[in-house]
C-alpha cells in the first residue's frame, strides 16, 4: 500500500493522514456521522446533512474553478458510466438510507463506539469483495460511457458565470432550507451540563 | 467546547479541507472514500492485483483513499473522545428504535445489507457521497450530478416503504 502511494504525486504518507484526520473530525464535530442526520434527511426528520453538503459544494466549485484558472489543481472528474451510474445510485440509495450512513461516515461512526456501523462496514468490505470477483460480468452492464463530462463543457465560453451561478444558487438554497433538528436524547444522556 | 458545530460551520471548513486537498499545496486530488472501501476488502480477502483485473485498475487511487480512511478513523476517535466526548458503546440508533424496531438482532442484520449495497452501488456508479456528491458536485461533473438526483431520490422513495410512519402528534 505505501509503495503504491509512494509512486504517486498525490502528497506524502503524513499529508494524507492529516487531511484524512480533518476529514473524520469535521465529519464527528457536525454529527454527520449520526443515523439521525443521514438517514434523518431522507425521513425528512433533519436538514443538517444536505445544507452543508449545499454549503461544501457551493464554496468548493467556487474555489475549485479559480484555482484551477490558475494554474494551482486540475479537474479530475469520473467518467459518466450511465448503466454503472444508474444502477449504483439506486442501490446505493437503498443502502444509504437503511444504515444511515456513508462510506467514510461509518468509519466515523465506528470510532465513536457504534456497533452496528461496524456490522455496516463488515458488509461493505463483503460488498466490495464480491463486487471484485464479479468485475469481469458486471462491467458490461456498466455502459454505455460517456467520458468524463463536465456541466461547463456544454457551454466553454460561460464557464465562469455557470461556476459562480451555480455556487451562489447552492449557497442561497442551504441558507433558505428550513432548519429541521432530531434531538437525539442519547446525546444528552452522559453530559453533565 | 460546544457539543457541536452548525451547518454552515461544518460546510466552511469541510470545504476549506477540500481547497486543501485539491490544489497541489495538497494532494493534487479530490476526495473519495469508496475506492479505499474496495481497496481495503481486495486486501483483507486476498483479491490481489494479478489476478483480478478489478483490483488492478483502482490500486493506485484505492491506496490513497485506504490510508486516508485510517486517518478519518483517528480523526473521528480524537473528536468523540476528547471535543465532543460523545463516545459510548452503542448498537441501535435512537431514530431506528422510533420508525423501525427495538431489536438489536434486526439492526445488526440490516446494517450489514445497507452496508453490503452502499460499498456494491458505490463501485458500480464509481463513487459514493464523497466522490460523486462533494467532490463531483464541486467540479460540476455530470456523473456526479446524476448520482446525487438517483441516490437521494432512491433513499427518499425507498425510506417511506422501509420504515414506519411518523407518529401523528409529532406532526
Amino acid at each position: 500500500m505505501f509503495d503504491i502511494i509512494a509512486k504517486e504525486e498525490h502528497g506524502s504518507i503524513l499529508t494524507i493522514l492529516v487531511i484524512g484526520f480533518f476529514f473524520g473530525a469535521i465529519i464527528l464535530y457536525s454529527r454527520l456521522d449520526k443515523f439521525e442526520k443521514m438517514a434523518g434527511f431522507l425521513l425528512f426528520e433533519d436538514t443538517l446533512a444536505i445544507r452543508m453538503a449545499m454549503t461544501t459544494v457551493g464554496l468548493s466549485s467556487i474555489g475549485f474553478y479559480f484555482l484551477v484558472a490558475n494554474g494551482y489543481a486540475s479537474f479530475d472528474v469520473k467518467p459518466t458510466l450511465l448503466g454503472g451510474l444508474i444502477i449504483g445510485a439506486v442501490l446505493f440509495g437503498t443502502g444509504l438510507v437503511i444504515l444511515g450512513k456513508c462510506p467514510a461516515a461509518f468509519f466515523v461512526s465506528v470510532s465513536e463506539g457504534r456497533i452496528d456501523a461496524l456490522v455496516g462496514v463488515i458488509g461493505g468490505m463483503v460488498g466490495g469483495a464480491v463486487f471484485t470477483y464479479f468485475y469481469p460480468y458486471i462491467q458490461k452492464i456498466m455502459e454505455p460511457n460517456f467520458g468524463k463530462i463536465r456541466l461547463p463543457d456544454f457551454f466553454t465560453e460561460y464557464g465562469m458565470v455557470i461556476t459562480v451561478v451555480f455556487g451562489v444558487l447552492l449557497l442561497v438554497g442551504a441558507y433558505l432550507l428550513p432548519s429541521l433538528e432530531y434531538k437525539d436524547p442519547a446525546d444528552f444522556k452522559n453530559s453533565k451540563d | 467546547m460546544p457539543k457541536q458545530i452548525p451547518w454552515w460551520a461544518g460546510g466552511i471548513a469541510m470545504s476549506l479541507l477540500f481547497y486543501f486537498s485539491f490544489s497541489i499545496w495538497g494532494a493534487d486530488r479530490s476526495i473519495g472514500a469508496s475506492t479505499g472501501m474496495a481497496y481495503i476488502s481486495t486486501m483483507l480477502f486476498g483479491l490481489d492485483s494479478s489476478h483480478y483485473e478489478y483490483t488492478k485498475e483502482i490500486e493506485s487511487s484505492g491506496a490513497w483513499e485506504a490510508l486516508m480512511l485510517l486517518g478519518v478513523f483517528f480523526g473521528g476517535l480524537f473528536t468523540s473522545l476528547f471535543i465532543t466526548k460523545s463516545f459510548h458503546i452503542s448498537l441501535i440508533p435512537t431514530l431506528w428504535k422510533e420508525r423501525k424496531n427495538k431489536s438489536v438482532p434486526s439492526r445488526m442484520f440490516w446494517s450489514f445489507i445497507g452496508g453490503f449495497l452502499l460499498v456494491f452501488g458505490a463501485r458500480l456508479a464509481g463513487g459514493c457521497n464523497a466522490g460523486h456528491v462533494l467532490s463531483g458536485g464541486s467540479q460540476m461533473a455530470i456523473s456526479g450530478f446524476i448520482f446525487t438526483i438517483l441516490a437521494l431520490g432512491t433513499g427518499m422513495l425507498v425510506g417511506r416503504v422501509f420504515y414506519k410512519k411518523k407518529k401523528a402528534c409529532d406532526v
